[in-house]
């Protein structure tokens, strides 16, 4: 899966045509063999512009920044990418007609040791649901595959889970990143930065961690698009995709099999309701 | 009609950790203006008796049950809480009980994961001619969380036993 | 005045290690989720202290914790009354293993801020009552530049005990302060690590087999620059538009100042819940958009360029006119953990080679 020089060819003759001020896209980080996005505003430039299976980062996240906001963007997105891209659009953060956008046909990235990534190897849709123009040959949807963390983790005894979770809540830093990483939290103030307010947390203990990453993740359950960006900037490494990829089990298996951002105009599991939904729950 | 205490209860999620004597379980309940908020008055005016662990917060709706007022209530005082609302199609507004039955499931089932006893969030629709279905609710809640025995996860510093 | 150097093996530095750890309140790298973090241990099994350069947090959380209690307060009808709160749990006498040069010169950095204007006692005493013995790196990392910047690394004075790998697997243990020594004394002693030797036999060619691994260590840096140069560009960069384009990438989290030796920078914060609070000082980050926000709602640095400029300036310009050091040591800490790798490095660099705008 290597894009690269059709990639820079789209983006050289956008900037020719004067259709987009700025192109995000993916650029070698100059010391290994990792990559980093690129926001590109010199057509110059165009030529450091690579995309092979090391590309992991989800670039719609810059379309909330400061160099993207209100101009004309070109964008490369893979299958995950595109449906938080399709979510950022029918929120109206994004306007459709602003955006160029080169949809890829996903074969999966991999990590450092060059190993395929968990989510790629579970992915359901692998090919953009929104683009311009696709490269690569789209191979349609697959099956939905509970996440095996999520099945392990299921057979432990309440005991052990709680002490797993704990030592998660424990090595959280609170820096944030996970959020700010994240292309589906837009909000000019999160509810989880206001530490003047007493019901928030400004501490950094393990009980803040817990109250801002249970808040955040259920705050993104039926819009979590298991792209990872969180998982990526941890820097303590923590599994954060448990907490979404179980809320993403629970939906997908109750509401009518609901996948986030795979249709156009589809708001997410908790803005819509059936009379079907499970009840027995309830007393 | 206080929930009786027996010795030694221990926290189900830390079994190190032993209830002191005279523990008494707390219950947060949030309850939707329009039924169970009424159910629940039907209940005292009948007359009839239900566990006094139970503090009530009255919302307009259901839906209006943000997920983070549960973990804000399991950080502070509450070792369970109780949120009731509307039957299905009896909302006041229509479908809010039908957004928040969604959200219901997933918090719980999340909750469950990170190592809380699913007894300790429950869900009920009471509606307001349902006084003695209320008395029954709660004292079923109270009954499962004192056999959980005190909360003690993340609880935040001036609430950690 | 000159300290003694200790020579010993792979086993006898593990000895030594177990005694420690056996006698005193012993920190360590610990690994979670596979990344090390200093935490506290009561075996050796349970840590290691040759952990790799790229740690989750650098040794500062046990110095100057991620958030630490300034008091408890309590409101009734006669008004609010405070109570102190519980006693410091980082206060005590302890040894800290496996701890990188950089991270060691990092406290030696942030002790000329905290005993500046208001003196922060807790941390002064807590340095104070901490032993810290330091591994000497045997090769560099991808993002580490730490010789390139003002202080030397083969004779720091940061840690109180260095260690330093020799050739032929000889393992060299240097006092460097005066607390070190006494430490040494006291635990190098039988049968404590009986293997531990100042042997004039055994230290020959130390001096010669030092500085051949020193070289080897210079060698292996990928990163070099000449601070005093960048000092003097950056002062003059204020206006440049380099900042805009070294910061593009940046997704304006806490990281890079929550896991950086150096970062300082902290909020107070109340968690109070009916009539009860306790005051939290907290770690806080000036690339976080709420860093500046004043209360009447204007934000002074609302773009990301400006939030990089406060950081790069504050490193290398500001707190080097203040106090005569930088403020950075070098452990490229911030570029492993930035979710896009974004190194400090890169950034003043950048800027000090941009042309100065006319």
């Amino acid at each position: 899966m290597d894009y690269s020089k059709q990639i820079q060819d789209i983006a050289a003759k956008l900037f020719t045509d004067g259709k987009i001020d700025v192109f995000v896209g993916y650029r070698m980080n100059g010391f290994d063999d990792n990559q980093v996005p690129a926001v590109i505003t010199d057509p110059k430039e165009v030529s450091t512009l690579v995309f092979t299976e090391k590309s992991v980062f989800n670039l719609s996240n810059y379309l909330k920044a400061d160099h993207t906001r209100n101009k004309r963007v070109g964008l490369v997105v893979k299958g995950c990418d595109s449906r938080s891209l399709n979510l950022l659009l029918t929120e109206s953060q994004v306007k459709r007609d602003k955006l160029y956008i080169i949809g890829i046909a996903c074969e999966g990235v991999v990590d450092d040791k060059g190993q395929k990534v968990q989510n790629c190897m579970e992915c359901i849709i692998p090919d953009a649901v929104v683009y311009d123009e696709i490269l690569g040959t789209p191979k349609g949807k697959k099956d939905y595959i509970v996440n095996a963390d999520i099945k392990a983790l299921a057979e432990k005894g309440l005991v052990e889970r709680r002490e797993y979770f704990e030592e998660i809540f424990e090595n959280c830093i609170r820096c944030n990143a996970c959020r700010n990483s994240c292309p589906l939290c837009y909000c000019t103030k999160c509810c989880i930065d206001q530490e003047t307010a007493t019901i928030y947390n400004g501490s950094n203990t393990s009980s803040s961690a817990f109250h801002a990453l249970m808040t955040w993740s259920l705050h993104l359950a039926g819009r979590c698009v298991d792209c990872r960006n969180c998982e990526k900037a941890c820097p303590s490494h923590l599994p954060l995709h448990l907490l979404h990829k179980q809320n993403e089990k629970v939906i997908f298996g109750n509401f009518q099999n609901h996948l986030a951002g795979v249709e156009e105009g589809d708001r997410g599991a908790f803005y819509k309701y059936s009379l079907k939904d499970p009840d027995d729950f309830i007393m | 009609m206080e929930a009786e205490v027996k010795d030694k209860i221990v926290s189900i999620e830390k079994p190190e950790l032993v209830a002191p004597p005279d523990w008494k379980p707390v219950i947060m309940g949030i309850l939707c203006n329009w039924c169970s908020y009424a159910g629940s008055d039907l209940t005292g005016t009948s007359r009839m008796q239900y566990p006094p662990n139970i503090r009530i917060i009255r919302v307009p709706c259901s839906s209006r049950v943000d997920p983070w007022f549960i973990i804000k209530a399991l950080q502070t005082t509450a070792d369970g809480v109780l949120i009731s609302g509307c039957h299905p199609g009896d909302c006041h507004y229509i479908s809010g009980n039908y957004y928040a039955r969604r959200r219901f499931l997933v918090t719980k089932e999340l909750l469950k994961m990170v190592g809380f006893h699913e007894h300790r969030v429950q869900y009920s629709w009471v509606s307001a001619a349902e006084g003695a279905k209320f008395a029954q609710v709660v004292k079923k809640v109270t009954e499962d969380v004192v056999k959980l025995g005190p909360l003690h996860l993340y609880k935040k510093e001036n609430f950690s036993k | 005045m000159s300290f003694s150097t200790f020579v010993t093996d792979k086993a006898g530095l593990q000895k030594l290690y177990e005694a420690i750890i056996s006698k005193y309140e012993t920190y360590a790298p610990v690994e979670k989720f596979g990344k090390y973090d200093y935490k506290k241990v009561s075996s050796l099994k349970e840590c290691d202290p040759d952990s790799p350069i790229a740690m989750t947090m650098s040794v500062k959380p046990l110095f100057f914790p991620r958030s630490s209690k300034i008091m408890k307060y309590e409101a009734n009808s006669a008004g609010t009354s405070i109570r102190e709160t519980d006693q410091d749990p980082l206060a005590g006498q302890r040894v800290i293993l496996g701890v990188k040069h950089c991270d060691a010169r990092g406290l030696q950095v942030l002790e000329a801020v905290n005993k500046w204007d208001y003196i922060d006692s807790d941390f002064l005493k807590r340095r104070a009552n901490t032993v810290i013995l330091s591994n000497r790196c045997d090769k560099a990392d991808t993002h580490c530049f730490c010789t390139s910047l003002d202080y030397d690394v083969e004779n720091l004075d940061a840690p109180d005990v260095a260690i330093v790998n020799g050739t032929n697997g000889k393992i060299y243990v240097q006092a460097r302060t005066e607390k070190g020594e006494t430490f040494l004394k006291e635990n190098s002693s039988e049968p404590m690590a009986n293997r531990i030797t100042n042997d004039e036999l055994q230290m020959t060619n130390c001096e010669e087999d030092l500085t051949k691994q020193y070289e080897a260590f210079l060698s292996s840096f990928r990163l070099k620059m000449d601070y005093k140069d960048v000092n003097e560009r950056m002062a003059k960069r204020f206006d440049s538009p380099a900042f805009e384009e070294a910061s593009r990438n940046c997704v304006s989290c806490n990281t890079c100042a929550f896991i950086c030796p150096t970062c300082h920078c902290f909020k107070i914060s109340d968690e109070k819940i009916k009539d009860t609070g306790v005051r939290y000082k907290s770690y806080d980050s000036c690339n976080n958009v709420y860093f500046t926000l004043e209360a009447g709602g204007h934000n002074p640095r609302p773009a990301k360029y400006r939030r990089w400029r406060q950081r790069s300036m504050h490193k290398f310009v500001y707190y080097k006119e203040r106090f005569g050091v930088n403020l950075c040591v070098g452990c490229g800490h911030c570029a492993i953990s930035c979710p896009v790798n974004i190194s400090i490095f890169e950034v003043v660099n950048h800027v000090a080679s941009a042309p100065i705008e006319s």
